[in-house]
């Protein structure tokens, strides 16, 4: 069908997580932990040390391999690459913004709730100018 | 708004989630030791995760919107229980069809031995899931702290989640999409 967004089927995909240690860790435990045969990983852990190009290079390489279906972030690592998380709109992976120990969540800066939010306020402009 | 109110919901929910196993994660490493519950003893071998998602194309409202829904399959276990499953599916089937039209049927006997097969398959699944949990933790060490576990057991409920509030993220981006043309 022309336009249609390919999304294949896939039965073992995998969770990205963007995160400080502790949440990385828990996460982990859970089993969601991947490393291939390139040593790759499918998390990466933010600490003071990180750099913003880090950052945007693991989420540019999350967001394009075909093997992750969403991608967790904790919201004050989002905020470092805002222009970058805002700008992304494929249905898969997903990205969502999760909250960490020390930054709590915040639906104002949710990229998700920002669209819905100047969805209304565009439908009720448009229905006040009727 | 419903749905921004449900995603809103799940996400209170995953934050007390993860709370949860934050403060299990600090109490294991005061009882543990920090050095023993750090980044740094993650195995870096090639290794296949345990937890994985499936995702399935669902047709938005329109054909042209994708709309894909996540589910999650924990240790495997999905891939393990489909197969067993059917095993004691075949067994509850089977003997009814056999015995369909006889006198005498000694069903009662059929029927225990296939809830028995189902028992036990249950069982296998809880073996395998408990052998799973006992192999992620054993990267820290043969002995962990309790909280450990619990730790685990509360980023596993912050998984279910996450695949709930993807779910619902697919379906609020579907409607935007929808309203939007």
């Amino acid at each position: 069908m022309a336009g249609r967004a390919n999304i294949p089927t896939n039965s073992s995909a995998l969770i990205a997580i963007i995160a400080d240690e502790d949440t990385v860790t828990g996460f982990l435990l859970a089993g969601v932990g991947n490393v291939d045969l390139r040593k790759k990983t499918n998390y990466l852990i933010v600490d003071n040390k990180t750099t913003v190009k880090q950052i945007e290079d693991a989420f540019k390489e999350f967001t394009t391999r075909e093997d992750i279906a969403i991608v967790l972030i904790s919201q004050y690592v989002a905020n470092m690459i805002r222009f970058l998380v805002d700008g992304y709109n494929k249905p898969v992976p997903a990205i969502l913004e999760i909250p960490s120990k020390d930054h709590p969540y915040d639906p104002a800066h949710d990229s998700v709730l920002s669209r819905v939010k100047y969805l209304f306020s565009a439908e009720s402009v448009a229905s006040d100018r009727r | 708004m419903d749905s921004v109110d449900g995603y809103l919901l799940l996400m209170n929910s995953l934050s007390s989630a993860l709370r949860q196993g934050w403060l299990d994660l600090a109490s294991a490493r005061h009882s543990m030791g920090p050095s023993r519950v750090l980044s740094t003893l993650f195995d870096h071998k090639e290794q296949s995760a345990a937890t994985k998602l499936q995702v399935v194309d669902h047709d938005g409202l329109k054909p042209s919107e994708p709309k894909p829904h996540f589910a999650l399959s924990k240790w495997s276990l999905q891939e393990e229980c489909h197969s067993t499953y059917d095993v004691s599916e075949r067994a509850f089937t089977e003997p009814k069809m056999r015995h369909r039209g006889s006198v005498t049927t000694p069903e009662n006997g059929n029927h225990e031995s296939a809830n028995t097969t189902a028992s036990s398959t249950g069982a296998d699944a809880s073996n395998h899931v408990q052998r799973a949990r006992s192999k992620a933790l054993s990267v820290f060490g043969g002995l962990v702290s309790p909280k450990l576990r619990t730790a685990q057991l509360s980023f596993e409920t912050a998984l279910d989640l996450i695949v709930e509030l993807a779910n619902s993220r697919s379906n609020m981006l579907a409607s935007f999409s929808q309203l939007k043309e």
